[in-house]
């Protein structure tokens, strides 16, 4: 059932999702024809092709700003309008579990970030594929990045972030959801006091352990590697924790409080 | 167990509103039942309930056995009153979605439905009237071999001939295992193909009897007595 | 020919009579397959239930019977099918008797009044 929903879901995001990408390595292989960096050095001057060059550069990257941008409001309307709004009649009377809902549309929203960070590394290198930079050299740097320990950390703890963000705007529609009107204004009154609440939770458990574990922060000297791995796994287990909250909370109001228009 | 549905002492409020009070119910297989109230009366929060859109606040409600949930989701068979279809999406995409979630839809009588009213597997809900879309709505109920059906307000802001489509449709589509129930505040259209009719009002059953046992006792069409019984 | 339900007496009962009459003046002739219930059920836009009991009751006083395999059909007797008219045609008279009388008609004063309709209706 959960691959069902997410096979729907999947479909019903990608019709905006493809086109988006399509722009984006259209547009990466637009300034690469237009070739700014080249273009200046060999003129030296500032003229209209430079200028057409630096705007599509800039427009460039106003289109990734608004993939990522794009990516979060999908993953708040699908979860507010498909099962909270009139579509919810259809989903919710479907044979299955409200977590699974919960579950199929986090993984999407998360597949498209992650994909969104893969288009865009893409299209970068579509970009720079230029004579002057070593194509080797970027997979050696990419394999010492890799070998570093702090990168696999670092990997799961955005991993972790995407989840557990999107998990808290998915708690913060379900508590807004439990208000009979006004229930746009109360998901987001919601959401604001549940990022104050997370960021204090979080700045409070920093900072009681930055005495004994974290010495580093509150001398402010560089951390060795193994102690950054330490502080941020230190920093994924609340997140984690923290998403494992907002599904349950979600997932209640969705079992037992749910009450559709 | 012998009743399809079966209702003790259900209650629902919401805050301070008792939409069901203390309801007590027993419906059996085959048979089709009119829930027949004023608006407000409480049937479309009864039949929310019964697909576990909403918790009961007291009470019990059991459908062939089972407490709402995946087990009476799977035999149930739900028209809301509302356009509950995603617009963007193709008659083909949405018989696809039905097929993939209930192992009881029948895909082929679906698709003859839609083409006996000109309707395209290619078609976009989008493009399509707001009475097709409706019709496009029942025609996927009715489409599953369920064994409750559950339809409110299926005749509601529709014309007459579009009226006579959607009885007709019952009608074809009657199974003596399985039961329908219509909820409505229009009577005289649908009273010759009800089997049952129970009164609702302000949250409590007011009446429960055959259609014929009326006729017989009161000499009165179902129509005219609920007038009565509900003038204002 | 159409259903005439009225909405004031038991649809069973009165799908009882229509379906007599539609036997009676040959709709449904005789000894002719039936349409199935979900087809009457349809066209007379009622519940398949009752209209399943309605042709029951038929069964039991011998106008229809059924056969295990192909269906149901008209009886191929055709007194039974004639006393089920005469039962119709009096209580058609019946009917029509007490109306003239509560318009105060006396016995000859019906008979004339018949007789005049009738010549009417040769023309």
């Amino acid at each position: 059932m959960l691959a069902k929903l997410m096979k729907y879901e999947i479909k019903a995001t990608a019709r905006i999702f493809l086109p988006m990408y399509a722009v984006l390595l259209v547009f990466a292989i637009i300034n690469r024809l237009l070739n700014p960096f080249h273009t200046f050095e060999t003129q030296g001057t500032f003229n209209l092709q430079v200028l057409l060059g630096a705007l599509s550069t800039v427009l460039y990257f106003i289109l990734i700003i608004a993939v990522f941008v794009i990516a979060l409001v999908i993953s708040i309307q699908r979860f507010y309008k498909n099962l909270l709004g009139d579509e919810g009649y259809l989903m919710f009377t479907l044979p299955v579990k409200p977590w699974q809902h919960i579950i199929s549309k986090l993984l999407t929203a998360v597949m498209w970030y992650i994909l969104n960070g893969v288009l865009v590394i893409i299209s970068g290198f579509i970009l720079i594929s230029i004579p002057e930079i070593d194509f080797s050299m970027i997979i050696d740097t990419v394999k010492t990045m890799a070998m570093n320990m702090n990168f696999a950390a670092i990997l799961i703890l955005i991993l972790v972030q995407l989840a557990a963000g999107t998990l808290m705007i998915y708690d913060a529609i379900a508590l807004g959801h439990l208000f009979q009107k006004h229930r746009l204004l109360a998901s987001f009154g919601m959401y604001c006091a549940l990022y104050m609440a997370q960021q204090l939770l979080l700045s409070i458990l920093i900072l009681s352990f930055s005495f004994s574990w974290f010495q580093f922060i509150i001398r402010s000297t560089d951390p060795t590697p193994t102690q950054l791995n330490k502080f941020l796994i230190f920093i994924i287990i609340p997140g984690i924790i923290m998403g494992i909250v907002h599904f349950i909370v979600t997932n209640y109001i969705m079992n037992r409080k749910l009450n559709l228009e | 167990m012998s009743s399809l549905l079966e209702c003790k002492n259900l209650s629902k409020s919401f805050g301070p509103v008792r939409a069901l009070d203390k309801i007590n119910l027993s419906i059996g297989r085959g048979r089709i039942v009119g829930l027949l109230g004023p608006n407000a009366s409480g049937k479309s929060t009864f039949i929310k309930i019964c697909n576990d859109l909403l918790t009961p606040t007291e009470g019990e409600i059991f459908i062939n056995g089972h407490k709402p949930g995946i087990e009476t989701k799977k035999i149930v068979s739900y028209l809301p009153d509302k356009n509950y279809l995603n617009d963007w999406m193709k008659v083909s995409d949405i018989i696809d979605f039905f097929s993939d979630f209930y192992q009881d839809f029948n895909k082929d009588k679906a698709y003859d439905m839609l083409s006996r009213l000109g309707i395209t597997a290619n078609q976009r809900l989008k493009t399509m009237s707001k009475g097709t879309k409706e019709k496009v709505q029942l025609i996927l109920v009715m489409s599953r071999e369920a064994q409750l059906y559950l339809l409110d307000e299926p005749i509601g802001g529709v014309d007459p001939a579009a009226r006579d489509y959607i009885l007709d449709t019952i009608i074809r589509n009657y199974n003596e295992n399985a039961t329908i129930i219509i909820s409505t505040h229009l009577i005289a259209d649908i009273e010759k193909i009800l089997d049952d009719v129970i009164f609702i009002r302000e949250g409590q059953i007011v009446l429960s009897k055959t259609v014929d046992d009326i006729r017989e006792e009161t000499g009165k069409s179902v129509d005219s007595l609920f007038r009565e019984v509900f003038k204002c | 020919m159409p259903w005439d339900l009225k909405s004031d007496r038991p649809i069973y009962a009165q799908l009882i009579e229509q379906l007599e009459l539609r036997i009676c003046s040959g709709v449904y002739p005789l000894g002719s397959k039936m349409p199935s219930v979900r087809d009457l059920a349809q066209e007379a836009s009622v519940n398949p239930n009752t209209m399943q009991k309605a042709l029951s009751k038929l069964e039991e006083d011998g106008l229809i019977y059924t056969n295990r395999t192909s269906g149901r059909f008209v009886t191929e007797d055709i007194d039974v099918i004639h006393k089920a008219r005469n039962k119709l045609a009096q209580e058609q008279v019946q009917e029509f008797l007490k109306k003239m009388i509560d318009l105060g008609f006396k016995y000859n004063e019906i008979l004339s009044v018949i007789n005049e309709m009738l010549k009417e209706l040769k023309k």
